[in-house]
């Protein structure tokens, strides 16, 4: 008993002597000088890299150009980032995509502009605030491999049935596989759709986009057939070469909403989901109560005003996903030699 | 099973036994029968379901405190926070050096030169791997959960030994706080404390507090009537006995509980990423969406490094053993029959010298202060100075370590900043172990195997029961359960459970949560078919247990994320990779278990059957497994409760059931319908784990254990 009591003793001065260290340690060392508080945002870092890229390009313009030290916190995608965000814990996050979010419908109350034209009106409480597009337009498809493709001359979705056995699994049985759109609360909707266009594949949800993405790999290492719901622009493509089916154009019809809250009211073939997606015109969202600041006015105009594209994201996610790269230095380096594109994004 | 230990209960029960099993294959085949007229998966009638809205209380409840009481919350939170952040800014701003020191020299305090070289080893892979922010985020937010746990733990703990009322009233939390799936409350506790931090310390002290609740109520209950009785005819009050006495003595059963808080603790902070906390456990989630097989494993191995370490320092407390000074004895770094090697004697050269230094080096160094200090006091006190002397001469260690530390901050603040870990230094296995992973997801010999597994496992076992337990009707089930739990446990728990199920019946996740039973169900019967022979061969050779117990360490401590993506590149996404990164998770305690129930047979029961002519077979038939029964059902018990737990994970990766119905409602921002499904896991396990521990006790009681 002595002997562990000695010992006790002997912790116990071992710790106050590290935290005596600790405390001389720390008042040693001079105070960074605060940085001036009205020029520092929070910003959300999704977890998926394109919407890392562009939350880096945004982030590395306000800081670079525009004197603003932006905190940075990564936080994955859901609804989780919505409510912090309307809580004013986050200021800002970048690359929203309308389709899979519903708590855009429910917490905007404005306006979406593109290239200066409204592309759509939302009309809920204004939790969140709209900082426009990002310039992104993603697209969603349905994909084969080319080597699939070829081997059964597969053109479009029409002739996906003909060869639906080459596509199944066990799990499938004697239906095609398709390995969709992985999360619940995106609302794809898949099976409907497939149903509807008469595809006979069964659609199944594997809970992450890492799931499917890891399943569609491992197959085209094996130079298997499959079919894959996936969105553009996605490193995906960079590394695999792939063909959309080309589902059938996206066409409104009045008063379809298909949501849980509508009863999954349908119009049928002629609107969502049953056909292809609509446009994702991807945008920044931020709390409205950092950005009616008058110190926030100019990043808010910036906001407004950037408008990133498809081809730049993509050059930059083959540079991050494939060739391994750290995306703060992949990203500087396109601000760096590309100035022109832009220079027009900063307020005045 | 149930048979061998049967047979040893003699003939006068085997006419009860052939009813018993006339019923059990009745009620089966009427089951199957019943499986079989139903159209499609039973639910219960719409009209109970419409009836009871428990979701929508459960959100109401929620915006009601949502409302009313965020701002108590964010008090919390904040202070939380201020402290976690300076914490955080400590480690991360400081030199690398300084926090190498400051791991280094506890560990080698504590555990010898032996931890201290595998604590150096840790920060080096943490520096080299470049994966040394995250890291110490890591570590801090580990720490400060770890510390508020502790202090609230052993509270309650006290508080649990000293009244039975108090115990009986926190055993039913306790269960639903280890077995609740952390995310129910991780969103939730999103709006309530704000992101990043305080969420995440509070998040983990939920799951991380049970055991050192139990372990502290344990260990004061267990100290002795005599201790206590001589203590009190002494003349102790009660709190003096508490504090003098009572704790003092159950203070290894408290490190017990704080070594398993801390492993726990750390299994949860890499979940704490998904609501904004940073640390290892974002890098391994980036790294498992970008299908970075090497750098999820790199991640994942800097915590398994982690947690060793902390796991040997704080098992190195609860020993009673003096380890230092240390040279009194020649250090060893590999097992001393090695000597016989040459390689061996090289590598331990420099080691015996270098401690040789290092020993050196303190003792003087220890010395002169103590004279220096002796010299001084003297002058005013001549046997203060003798024992302050005394004192200082026994810490051999402590006095060098604090110089230390002070040089390196001083060198750092006046002479050269020292600044992060160097980049010079980094060695990367990132490459190696993609490279390992994709060459075998080619490998043709490989692909046949992982069909044929696939295939067997859900056309022979996860479809038939599937279809089997979702088309019972739900009051059969039901019926059941309760049948179960009034033969093993009696009226009253046959009683709650019945109550347990229409409340899961009731919330509409009947079907759901019988598709989580079969998905348990099949995993628990692989981990039988695996883990079982595993032990048996672990109990016979002790160089194969020992190898066998490193890799189920990894195993429990390796973050899960870690290994799914392999998994899912091998199996493809969906229920069957759900069902084997369950047994992957949940295998250990079995084999453990095995091992152990049949090592604790006393070799004389073998000896006996040996001596009469048993085969090693008989004998193992025959004595050892009825024997070890007990031993086998709490490791059956363990890997259900692991199985229950890791269905929350499995949906990640294609898993259906309750799990999924998690995700659902958390997708929809619906702290309800997630509740309610989280609850129905709680329930289920807790059903089944009490009919197995009462099971247990039957056993134990004839066998006459």
């Amino acid at each position: 008993m002595a002997e562990t009591k000695n010992k006790n003793i002997g912790i116990i001065i071992a710790v106050a002597v590290i935290v005596i260290a600790a405390i001389f340690y720390f008042t040693q060392k001079p105070k960074e000088v605060a940085v001036v508080e009205d020029k520092t945002l929070h910003a959300a870092i999704a977890d998926w890299t394109g919407g890392i890229i562009t939350c880096e390009v945004a982030v590395a313009i306000l800081e670079r150009e525009m004197g603003y030290k932006i905190k940075q916190t990564v936080f994955p995608s859901g609804t989780g980032l919505w409510e912090a965000i309307a809580a004013g814990e986050l200021d800002f996050a970048c690359e929203s995509w309308p389709s899979y979010a519903e708590a855009d419908d429910v917490m905007f109350n404005e306006d979406l502009l593109y290239d200066g034209k409204v592309v759509k009106s939302y009309k809920g409480d204004g939790t969140v605030d709209l900082l426009g597009t990002t310039g992104i337009i993603g697209t969603s498809d349905y994909w084969i491999p080319r080597y699939a493709a070829e081997k059964f001359g597969i053109k479009s979705w029409k002739d996906l049935n003909k060869y639906k056995n080459e596509f199944a699994t066990i799990e499938s049985g004697d239906k095609g596989r398709l390995i969709g759109c992985p999360v619940a609360g995106w609302n794809c909707h898949d099976q409907k759709r497939l149903d509807l266009l008469g595809i006979d594949f069964q659609a199944d949800e594997l809970g992450t986009e890492a799931a499917a993405i890891a399943e569609a790999k491992a197959a085209y290492m094996r130079e298997e057939p499959f079919l894959l719901y996936l969105w553009t622009p996605h490193w995906f493509f960079g590394e695999f070469d792939m063909v959309g089916v080309g589902l059938p154009e996206y066409a409104t019809c009045e008063g379809d909403t298909f949501t849980e809250a509508n009863n999954w009211k349908t119009c049928g073939t002629d609107g969502w989901p049953a056909t292809g997606w609509d446009k994702d015109y991807t945008m920044n969202y931020g709390n409205p109560g950092t950005f009616a600041k008058p110190e926030h006015a100019k990043a808010k105009a910036f906001f407004e005003k950037m408008k990133f594209e498809n081809n730049d994201q993509s050059a930059l996610l083959v540079e991050v996903d494939i060739n391994k790269r750290d995306v703060k230095e992949v990203v500087n380096e396109w601000l760096d030699k590309n100035p022109d594109k832009w220079k027009s994004w900063l307020p005045n | 099973m149930s048979s061998e230990a049967d047979s040893i209960q003699g003939k006068s029960y085997s006419s009860k036994n052939i009813i018993t099993y006339s019923v059990i294959l009745i009620t089966f085949l009427v089951a199957l029968w019943l499986s079989f007229q139903s159209d499609g998966p039973s639910k219960m009638p719409k009209v109970v379901t419409d009836q009871f809205t428990f979701t929508a209380w459960v959100n109401e409840g929620e915006d009601y405190l949502k409302k009313n009481y965020r701002w108590i919350t964010k008090i919390i939170a904040s202070f939380i926070k201020n402290v976690y952040y300076f914490f955080e800014d400590f480690l991360i701003d400081s030199p690398w050096l300084l926090i190498a020191a400051l791991i280094f020299l506890p560990c080698l305090i504590a555990g010898g030169l032996r931890l201290g070289l595998y604590s150096l080893f840790v920060i080096y892979f943490w520096g080299a791997t470049g994966l040394w922010e995250p890291s110490l985020q890591t570590v801090a937010l580990m720490s400060l959960s770890v510390l508020l746990c502790v202090v609230f733990g052993v509270t309650l703990g006290v508080l649990c030994s000293q009244s039975d009322r108090f115990e009986n009233f926190m055993k039913p939390i306790l269960d639903t706080m280890q077995v609740m799936p952390a995310f129910v409350y991780l969103f939730p506790a999103l709006f309530f404390f704000g992101i990043g931090g305080a969420p995440a310390i509070l998040a983990t002290m939920i799951y991380s507090m049970p055991p050192i609740i139990r372990l502290t109520n344990t260990g004061i209950r267990q100290v002795s009537a005599e201790t206590i009785e001589s203590a009190t005819s002494f003349g102790s009050s009660k709190l003096q006995l508490l504090f003098k006495i009572k704790i003092p003595l159950s203070l290894p059963s408290i490190m017990m509980g704080i070594n398993q808080v801390i492993m726990m603790a750390l299994a949860l902070v890499v979940l704490a990423c998904f609501i904004g906390a940073e640390g290892i456990g974002g890098q391994v989630w980036q790294a498992i969406r970008r299908l970075d097989v090497g750098w999820a494993m790199e991640g994942g191995l800097c915590i398994l490094f982690m947690a060793i370490m902390f796991d040997r320092f704080s098992m190195s407390f609860s020993k009673t053993k003096q380890i230092l000074p240390s040279n009194v004895q020649k250090f060893y770094l590999l097992p001393q029959s090695w000597e016989k090697f040459t390689i061996a004697r090289i590598i331990e050269k420099p080691l015996e010298l270098l401690s040789g230094q290092i020993n050196l080096v303190c003792t003087n160094l220890t010395k002169f202060i103590a004279y220096v200090f002796e010299f001084f006091i003297s002058f005013a006190d001549r046997q203060t100075a003798k024992d302050i002397g005394e004192i200082i001469l026994k810490r051999y260690y402590v006095i060098p370590s604090f110089i230390l530390i002070l040089t390196i901050s001083f060198v750092d603040t006046y002479m050269i900043s020292i600044g992060s870990f160097p980049e010079e230094w980094r060695l990367s296995i990132r490459q190696p172990i993609t490279n390992s992973v994709e060459s075998l997801t080619v490998n043709p010999g490989f692909i046949a195997f992982t069909k044929a597994l696939r295939g067997f496992v859900y056309l022979k076992l996860l479809r038939p029961l599937d279809m089997f337990l979702t088309h019972v009707p739900w009051w059969y089930t039901l019926g059941i359960f309760a049948a179960i739990g009034y033969f093993t446990v009696g009226i009253r728990f046959a009683i709650i459970t019945v109550i347990l199920l229409l409340f899961i019946g009731a919330c509409g996740i009947w079907p759901q949560s019988m598709i989580t039973l079969s998905s348990v169900l099949v995993s628990v019967a692989l981990c039988f078919i695996i883990g079982v022979p595993l032990g048996i061969i672990a109990s016979y050779n002790e160089r194969f247990r020992n190898v066998q117990n490193v890799v189920l360490d990894a195993m429990q401590t390796l973050p899960y994320f870690c290994y799914l993506i392999p998994v899912l590149m091998f199996f493809g996404g969906g229920i069957v990779s759900a069902v084997l990164a369950t047994v992957i998770y949940s295998i250990p305690p079995i084999i453990r278990l095995t091992s152990l129930g049949l090592t604790q047979v006393s070799d004389t029961y073998s000896e006996v059957s040996r001596s009469f002519g048993g085969t090693l077979l008989q004998t193992l038939n025959k004595i050892k497994f009825p024997l070890a029964i007990p031993s086998l059902v709490i490791g059956f018990n363990q890997t259900v409760i692991m199985a229950f737990a890791m269905q929350i994970v499995t949906p990640l990766i294609g898993g259906k059931g309750l799990g999924l119905e998690v995700f659902n409602g958390l997708a929809r921002s619906d702290t309800g319908r997630g509740l309610a499904a989280g609850i129905g896991i709680v329930l289920l396990a807790i059903i089944i784990d009490r009919i197995s521990l009462a099971y247990t006790k039957k056993q134990r009681n004839a066998l006459g254990l």
